[in-house]
């Protein structure tokens, strides 16, 4: 039993990561137009980013954990002039391709430039694994605890932004229908690049959680984390927000339970495997595509 | 709705288009076309389906970009200038099937007219749900529920969030029955009337002149006709295009 609670503990942790992680891609697909392959490589070489701003400050919280925003928002921006050619003229496919030779770079960046290739660990303060609530010998971790709720706030904070903001309705506006958005007047141009930044921003405090939550950070992470997202995106319906973060959320528990209970790799093979049944049996996803 | 100008005061060209061609690769949707609308008048563009109606709406909108003419709204060029530009000095465009966005509340849709006058939206807000009843009674309600003529209600509404001088109307009565037709085109009289500038393009040639005052024929890209509704309306050529029963 406690195995259990703790691994769900763990799963929702992981979980909702895995929910910014795919809300800040879903982003950057409805509003910005582009498959963003390398958003998760952003994110990584953030926590990079984060763990040499510790290095340098000698363990200044508030400098950590603003490098990674900066980073995050700022390599996120940079992106955008490279794919405008390709959503000028309405390539949506060919963002993929893009987007995926600048996960190249970013990891080949990582492998070669950072830490000579090596993965990097954050220290004790930052991904305490100290116990915060105890229930028998299942433990629940400060870091998980931060991150389920860290996660919580920011998403709070995005959907307020969506649902209160009159920005926030231009993107949903957009997203729904460009033409109709334009003839309201609403920049499509500027709203994208905005997108950029947001999921940027997003995507550095993912940064900051998964430092946390993970301990540590390797040049392959990029692509594990890119993988499970795309299969998250295709499991809830591409391009659907809710879906994604409720998937996020079912996916990583899922694994983390699996983890906790059988053996090696089959958290893989189970997260895998329920992306391949639904797509055989719901194509659009379990909650169906928003394009 | 505010009380603007009266006719009575000299009107001005609001809107001058000279000489426009729009090309789609190489099939050619607007061939030198030449128009002028006076502010407060209430103009209808009038032809068949594919006749350059709709582009012609989309150019001076700046979805289309012409590859030769020019455009004046309020005698400034605003030929290439981009879309946002143009809506927010005041012209607004309810396109051919309203145009709403179906997912979102009515609420949510008049918020969104408001884009370019967010200083203003409690009182506009007010005022067209004074106008609208049927619009504030179904405010929460997603804009797809509506019927085809309440959501031609709200795209008119949602336009008269903006600080809208010019509103361009495409094909507003397809898709309603005629009663609603009738309705519909009383509201926007009724706009004209509160000193709006209209343009409308329609196809049901005998509605819209029965309630512009001045029209433009087009066919192909062209406009063949153009003068005054009464005349247009005893004119053999129209009446044996478009005003057959």
């Amino acid at each position: 039993m406690e195995t259990f609670i703790a691994q769900l503990m763990n799963g929702l942790a992981v979980g909702s990561i895995y929910a910014l992680l795919v809300t800040g891609f879903n982003l950057l697909l409805l509003v910005g137009g582009v498959i963003q392959y390398a958003y998760p490589h952003i994110v990584v070489i953030s926590m990079y980013a984060t763990w040499l701003a510790l290095k340098v400050s000698g363990g200044n919280l508030l400098l950590s954990v603003s490098a990674p925003l900066v980073i995050a928002t700022a390599l996120s921006m940079a992106t955008e002039p490279l794919f405008r050619p390709l959503t000028k003229r309405g390539a949506t496919n060919h963002t993929f391709i893009m987007s995926i030779g600048i996960g190249m770079i970013l990891t080949h960046v990582m492998a070669k430039h950072l830490h000579h290739g090596m993965p990097i660990s954050f220290p004790e303060n930052l991904a305490s694994h100290k116990a915060a609530i105890q229930f028998g010998i299942a433990v629940i971790s400060g870091p998980q605890m931060y991150t389920f709720f860290g996660t919580f706030i920011a998403v709070t904070a995005f959907v307020l932004l969506l649902y209160r903001t009159m920005g926030g309705h231009a993107f949903r506006a957009i997203a729904q229908s460009p033409f109709v958005a334009r003839i309201l007047g609403i920049p499509l141009g500027r709203m994208a690049i905005l997108s950029y930044g947001i999921a940027g921003l997003l995507g550095g405090v993912t940064a900051v959680f998964l430092a946390m939550a993970l301990g540590s950070a390797y040049p392959a992470l990029g692509n594990t984390l890119a993988l499970k997202v795309i299969a998250t995106v295709l499991f809830a319906g591409v391009g659907n927000l809710g879906g994604g973060l409720i998937c996020g959320l079912i996916l990583g528990t899922a694994e983390s339970l699996t983890t906790g209970y059988l053996p090696g790799q089959w958290s893989n093979a189970v997260s895998f495997g329920m992306i391949m049944v639904v797509v055989l049996f719901r194509p659009a996803g379990l909650f169906g595509i928003r394009t | 709705m505010y009380s603007r100008l009266t006719l009575a005061q000299t009107s001005q060209i609001i809107l001058s288009v000279d000489n426009v061609s729009v090309s789609y690769g190489f099939v050619s949707a607007l061939r030198e076309v030449s128009l002028e609308i006076l502010e407060g008048e209430f103009v209808a563009l009038i032809g068949a389906n594919g006749a350059g109606k709709s582009t012609l709406l989309e150019t001076v909108l700046g979805i289309q970009r012409p590859k030769s003419g020019t455009i004046s709204y309020m005698n400034q060029d605003i030929t290439l200038k981009p879309t946002e530009w143009i809506v927010a000095s005041g012209i607004s465009l309810c396109p051919e099937g309203r145009g709403i966005l179906p997912e979102m509340t009515i609420l949510e849709n008049l918020f969104l007219g408001a884009y370019h006058n967010r200083g203003r939206i409690d009182q506009s807000m007010s005022r067209i749900f004074e106008i609208f009843p049927i619009l504030q009674q179904r405010r929460n309600q997603k804009a797809g529920t509506l019927s085809g003529g309440q959501q031609q209600i709200l795209s008119i509404a949602r336009a008269l969030m903006a600080r809208t001088k010019l509103f361009m109307l495409d094909e507003p009565s397809v898709g309603l029955a005629p009663m609603m037709v009738n309705d519909v085109l009383k509201i926007i009289k009724k706009l004209c009337d509160e000193g709006y500038t209209i343009l409308l393009a329609e196809q049901n040639a005998k509605k819209a002149l029965q309630f512009a005052s001045r029209a433009y024929v087009f066919e192909t890209g062209k406009i063949v006709i153009e003068g005054v509704s009464q005349e247009l309306m005893k004119n053999e050529l129209v009446i044996q295009a478009y005003l057959g029963v």
